[in-house]
């Protein structure tokens, strides 16, 4: 029985890691794609970016290679080079999974102007709605990042920093709000202090 | 139990899943809510469940009786792992509509159940037919139920507007209690269907008698 169970384990692990090796590239490239939609949607008309890595001190560098897990910061332009905003990426752990997302954010006005789900598996119809229900994204129209930003029960939001959950998604919801606010507590003393240097659009 | 020969045919409608066995409701109650997302749920376990079903019907000789689900499991979940990897890499879009429910289709009883009732005693290729068969009966199932759920509850078909601007959506139809309510108007015209059958096959070897 042993002997079978090893056997049978052994098989499976063979056929997933295969299937894994074999949709490796098309996935990658899959996933660029997505990287490029959620880009495109953030910041609109966008036209250019610059995609700079965060090294642990806190300096910036622009990047050229496949990141090593670093964190990344994308800097967005329109076709006349004007500076649009900036894309950064934040992911906490959900109901099912760890969620990852991406957010506008103006260093000017420090305000979070868009949120777009990459990934996630939260329950579907429930917890799924935090990446497609209208009424939750109007939450980061212009959500203030001054404040350390919380998620609240749904009708609940009295301050721009707050973020109108959706019912019956409770756990969803506070997660996209601790995902911000640990994002933001994180990059925004960084991007203040590179600020000129994100903006200018120059390497 | 079965009637017909043919596991395919059986599958696909004598003992349909949905409307006849009543098996994995859970995505059928849950995924329906329009019909793009029941077609793609729907063919998505019916590619596990006749991976599953080949897989299983080859070993069945070798597994000991003792640890037989736990095989069936691992082999369910093994299938639905590669699934998602060849979604995530052949679609992105149906991948972000999917994506989620995916995994979900380890839990489907149905899958379990063709396992234990039909991979584990019978040859490779009838496993394999049963098993697409029975898959493309719950996408037919989880198709019919999205259909209405669609048209009434968002006044689309597949995304298309079918009743101009003033369609008022019956909004309750996308909701789960919607759900329920769409399947028992289904299971009532199923068993109502099959009644009638059930009562003209009883009268007409009377007639012939007579």
């Amino acid at each position: 029985m042993i002997k079978f169970l090893g056997c049978l384990s052994f098989l499976c692990g063979v056929l997933i890691v295969g299937t894994h090796i074999l949709t490796l590239d098309r996935i990658r490239a899959n996933q660029d794609e997505i990287l490029r939609q959620s880009l495109a949607q953030l910041l609109p008309g966008m036209q250019r970016q610059i995609v700079y890595t965060v090294a642990p001190s806190g300096d910036i560098a622009v990047l050229h290679a496949e990141p090593a897990g670093a964190k990344r910061i994308f800097a967005g332009f329109d076709a006349n080079n004007r500076f649009l905003g900036l894309v950064l990426e934040a992911s906490e752990r959900g109901y099912a999974d760890v969620i990852s997302a991406m957010y506008a954010y103006s260093p000017e006005t420090k305000l979070i102007t868009g949120f777009t789900v990459v990934e996630m598996r939260e329950t579907p119809g429930l917890g799924n709605k935090i990446g497609a229900d209208p009424d939750f994204l109007q939450n980061f129209k212009a959500l203030d990042t001054t404040h350390p930003i919380k998620a609240v029960k749904h009708g609940a939001k009295q301050n721009p920093w707050e973020i109108d959950g959706i019912s019956g998604a409770t756990i969803s919801s506070r997660a996209v709000g601790r995902m911000l606010a640990a994002s933001i507590q994180e990059m925004a003393p960084i991007i203040d202090r590179h600020k000129a240097r994100l903006e200018s659009g120059t390497e | 139990m079965s009637g017909s020969n043919n596991p395919f045919l059986n599958g696909l409608w004598r003992q349909n899943p949905t409307f006849v066995q009543i098996l994995g409701m859970c995505p059928t109650l849950a995924i329906t809510n329009s019909v793009s997302n029941a077609v793609a749920m729907g063919l998505a376990t019916a590619f596990v469940l006749t991976i599953s079903n080949g897989l299983i019907s080859a070993i069945r000789n070798h597994v000991p009786k003792q640890v037989r689900i736990a095989t069936y499991i691992a082999i369910i979940a093994t299938a639905v792992t590669i699934t998602d990897y060849l979604v995530k890499a052949i679609s992105i879009n149906v991948y972000r509509a999917l994506g989620p429910f995916i995994p979900l289709i380890v839990a489907n009883c149905l899958i379990l159940e063709r396992a234990e009732a039909f991979a584990a005693k019978k040859p490779v290729i009838p496993s394999i037919l049963d098993g697409a068969g029975m898959g493309l009966g719950f996408a037919f199932g989880l198709s019919c139920l999205g259909t209405v759920r669609e048209v009434l509850g968002a006044g689309t078909f597949l995304g298309i507007h079918l009743f101009g601007p003033n369609f008022e959506p019956w909004v309750l139809f996308l909701l789960p209690p919607g759900g329920f309510i769409a399947l028992a108007i289904w299971l009532l015209l199923f068993a109502s269907f099959r009644e009638r059958n059930r009562n003209l096959l009883q009268i007409q070897p009377v007639e012939q008698k007579s």
